[in-house]
């Protein structure tokens, strides 16, 4: 059976009753932009994940892979945001398979907004599409309720006031690539100054007919100064009550032990290829 | 129908047509409860320290409310009883955190009594004396409490640098450090590590339960302003409210000095 | 002169036009009626004195209560209206204790001597017309004893308002003779034992009655048992030691 799974629906809403609180979910209050140029569209977002006040992640990644020539940015509920942009991602693959052409901007937007629609909001997922396609170039914006709007600029997430307001006073039509970079990189920007919701670093990616560039931390603002003491303790500092040795001989009963020569062995996590 | 002949709007026409003094009421059956809740949370961290001969307040400067900033610049540590301008005379320094009006209007209250004190009773109010003047400021609005967590110190008689914490409606307590608002959570477990040792053992003092505490022992006003400074610029890296300017007050027999970093401001 | 301050003799909020308040004035009088109640500042202590007027064999001499405690580190004698005296020194208390609530520290003694005399003024029509709770002067004079940061301190309170500090002062019908022989024997080196026997000394000088343990009382002021008032047989002792003539 596909799709979510409510076994624990009725048990959760005795608990609510009961008072138990939801447990928190961790959002993307976020600054995202997109805009669009001559020859192109960029995207940008800040890497400020939050869990209530607190920073839950300082430098995460809010630009979502969809197609070698669709991304998209993201905010509201972290997971909500992951998993809808790989499932039409994976959708769309799917679908320019049995098409044997290229996706399309409208086509991605389309079955998100339906998607979303589905779920009457409870998705809480919050993006902005951009790419570009064989009809041309492509920037949406799609609401978790289903809602869609097709604008040159865009804003979301509780930093869009702060974004916009850099929009509205400095886009202008017929912009160079390194220009919509600019704003697009000073819209988010205003939205790590001035929204607390947003923060640390700008990503920005870039999209035009023969090029996909994802830049990212394009910009980091907020480095951390040096910390003023050494947080070292002396070894033997934390009490230790017992203690028990399991030889590598032992472990290897229950697993298999690979030897590693050197510490430069250790596993690369994989890196994606992003231009095609 | 009259309405339309009154209406320009023609989307109303067949509707209600509104006026101020009679209000549509959309709502289905039943009382619409209206409510004024007087307090707003501003957000924001402050922390002291006490040492052998001194007492270090210190305060993030960022005033809030929701996702937005007021004020990069919003002091939360205060001199009581000095200069109104210029803090010159001062011996007394107070923090408060939570809700900036009440702060702001506590703060002015403290600093009225203490200025007054000097002029009934002829000398400088004791930092105990004033300890317990602000616990009952604090318990006189038990009922609708100054919602502010207020830290106090300065030099006690016997030149020691004192503290003294209190929560919104005057439980107060001595103590040699005390991290309050937003990010106290954050800072507190911190403290007890650097300033009270607590969770440390003397490497090799023994083994199993035998082993030996560290005891806390009197840190010079130095490394405190550094303990200060790394739990500031940790609180800022990880809770939003917290940020844009570090504000220091280190009382001592010599007066108050004042103490001012930037911190970041996203 | 008699003609006219009959006419300005009457209001207590009426100045006459030598500027003088006659009812102030005689409030004063009030006290040179009273019994003598003397005072003495060492470096010990305060030591307060006074002499009862047992003026019946019938009257239950521990019934008249001249010397009374405000806390445990402040003590008042007094000379007058003894009813006065109870209002004024009710009110010290009161102060006293709000004090050490708000401060959680004692009062000091010249705060406490100011506010029985912020007492004192509030004779007469309220500034904004509101009802007043005195219609007149207090008839009664104080001797506040008490110790504090500043050491042992004694002030004498007037019902005029006014106080002043003293390291020996007397007050009452015999205030006269009395500080007269406080002037010739003080000195600022005096222990607490010899100010006890100057202080009965003097007061055997300037009263009518034979003093005997019965119709005087002491009090002290120490740092180590703050006020106290001298038991009956610590009063026989020293009135034992007193020189005979």
């Amino acid at each position: 059976m596909p799709g979510f799974d409510f076994s624990n629906h009725n048990r959760n809403v005795a608990l609510h009753a009961q008072g138990v609180p939801l447990p928190k979910a961790t959002s993307t209050g976020t600054t995202i932009v997109g805009c669009i140029f001559d020859g192109g569209v960029v995207i940008a977002a800040d890497t400020r994940a939050t869990s209530g006040p607190i920073v839950a992640d300082k430098n995460c990644e809010k630009l979502h892979y969809i197609a070698p020539q669709i991304w998209c940015a993201g905010a509201g509920t972290a997971a909500d945001t992951e998993f809808t942009t790989a499932l039409i991602s994976s959708n769309l693959e799917l679908h320019a398979l049995s098409t044997g052409r290229k996706p399309r901007v409208v086509t991605c937007m389309t079955m998100l907004k339906q998607h979303l629609f589905q779920y009457q909001g409870h998705i809480g997922a919050y993006l902005v599409v951009a790419g570009v396609d064989p009809t041309g170039v492509g920037l949406f914006t799609v609401h978790a309720h289903g809602s869609t709007d097709k604008l040159p600029y865009v804003t979301m997430g509780s930093g869009s006031l702060a974004a916009m307001s850099v929009f509205e006073t400095q886009w202008k039509q017929k912009m160079t690539r390194e220009e919509a970079v600019d704003l697009t990189s000073n819209a988010i920007q205003a939205g790590i100054f001035n929204d607390l919701g947003s923060g640390s670093n700008v990503d920005v990616c870039v999209i035009t007919s023969d090029k996909t560039t994802l830049m990212r931390n394009h910009i980091k603002p907020n480095e951390r100064e040096q910390k003023q003491r050494s947080y070292k303790f002396a070894r033997g500092t934390t009490a230790v009550l017992n203690e028990k040795i399991i030889t590598k001989e032992e472990i290897s009963k229950y697993v298999t032990v690979h030897e590693l020569s050197s510490d430069d062995d250790v596993v690369v996590v994989e890196k994606m290829d992003i231009d095609s | 129908m009259a309405a339309s002949i009154f209406s320009s709007n023609p989307t109303l026409a067949s509707g209600p047509n509104y006026s101020f003094s009679q209000a549509a009421n959309n709502a289905a059956a039943g009382v619409k409860e209206h409510s004024f809740y007087p307090y707003t949370d501003n957000g924001g961290s402050t922390l002291g320290i006490s040492g052998s001969d001194f007492a270090i307040l210190a305060g993030d400067t960022r005033s809030t409310s929701g996702y937005n900033i007021n004020s990069r610049y919003a002091p939360k540590v205060f001199k009581i009883g000095g200069d109104d301008e210029t803090g010159e005379g001062a011996h007394i320094v107070l923090s408060v955190v939570g809700f900036a009006a009440d702060g702001q209007a506590l703060k002015e209250r403290l600093d009225t009594i203490v200025k007054m004190y000097k002029y009934q009773h002829g000398k400088n109010m004791s930092v105990k004396a004033c300890a317990q003047r602000l616990s009952t400021i604090l318990y006189q609005k038990r009922f609708f409490p100054y919602y502010v967590h207020a830290i106090l110190g300065g030099i006690d008689d016997e030149g020691k640098g004192s503290l003294y914490s209190y929560d919104p409606v005057g439980s107060y307590e001595r103590e040699s450090c005390r991290a309050g608002g937003a990010a106290a959570s954050l800072i507190m477990p911190f403290l007890d590590n650097q300033v009270k040792n607590n969770n440390q053992y003397i490497p090799g003092s023994g083994e199993g339960h035998e082993l030996v505490a560290r005891k806390a022992e009197p840190l010079p006003k130095e490394e405190v302003v550094k303990i200060v400074r790394d739990a500031f610029t940790s609180a800022t890296e990880r809770h939003i409210e917290v940020g844009d300017g570090l504000q220091m007050l280190v009382a001592t027999k010599d007066g108050i000095e004042e103490v001012y970093f930037p911190l970041k401001r996203d | 002169m008699f003609l006219a301050r009959s006419e300005y003799d009457r209001g207590v909020n009426t100045f006459s036009p030598e500027g003088r308040l006659f009812q102030v004035e005689y409030s004063l009088e009030a006290i040179k009626l009273g019994s003598t109640a003397i005072g003495v500042a060492t470096g010990e202590g305060v030591l307060l004195g006074v002499e009862k007027r047992v003026t019946s064999s019938l009257l239950e001499a521990s019934s008249v209560e001249k010397i009374v405690e405000i806390d445990q580190h402040i003590g008042c004698a007094m000379s007058g209206l003894q009813a006065d005296a109870r209002s004024m020194v009710e009110h010290a208390r009161v102060e006293s204790q709000n004090y050490s609530f708000h401060y959680n520290e004692p009062l000091r003694v010249e705060s406490c001597t100011q506010a029985i005399c912020d007492l004192a003024l509030r004779f007469g029509e309220g500034a904004e017309g509101e009802e007043s709770i005195m219609s007149r002067p207090f008839g009664v004079a104080l001797l506040i004893a008490g110790i504090d940061e500043d050491g042992p301190q004694l002030y004498h309170a007037e019902p005029s308002g006014t106080f002043y500090r003293y390291d020996a002062k007397a007050i009452g019908s015999g205030s006269e003779g009395a500080q007269d022989g406080l002037q010739k024997e003080y000195h600022k080196s005096l222990t607490l034992a010899e100010a006890e026997t100057l202080v009965l000394k003097t007061l055997k000088q300037v009263m009518e009655e034979k003093l005997d343990s019965n119709n005087v009382q002491l009090a002290s002021v120490t740092r180590e048992k703050g006020f106290r008032i001298y038991s009956d047989e610590e009063m026989s002792d020293i009135v034992s030691r007193l020189p005979t003539n």
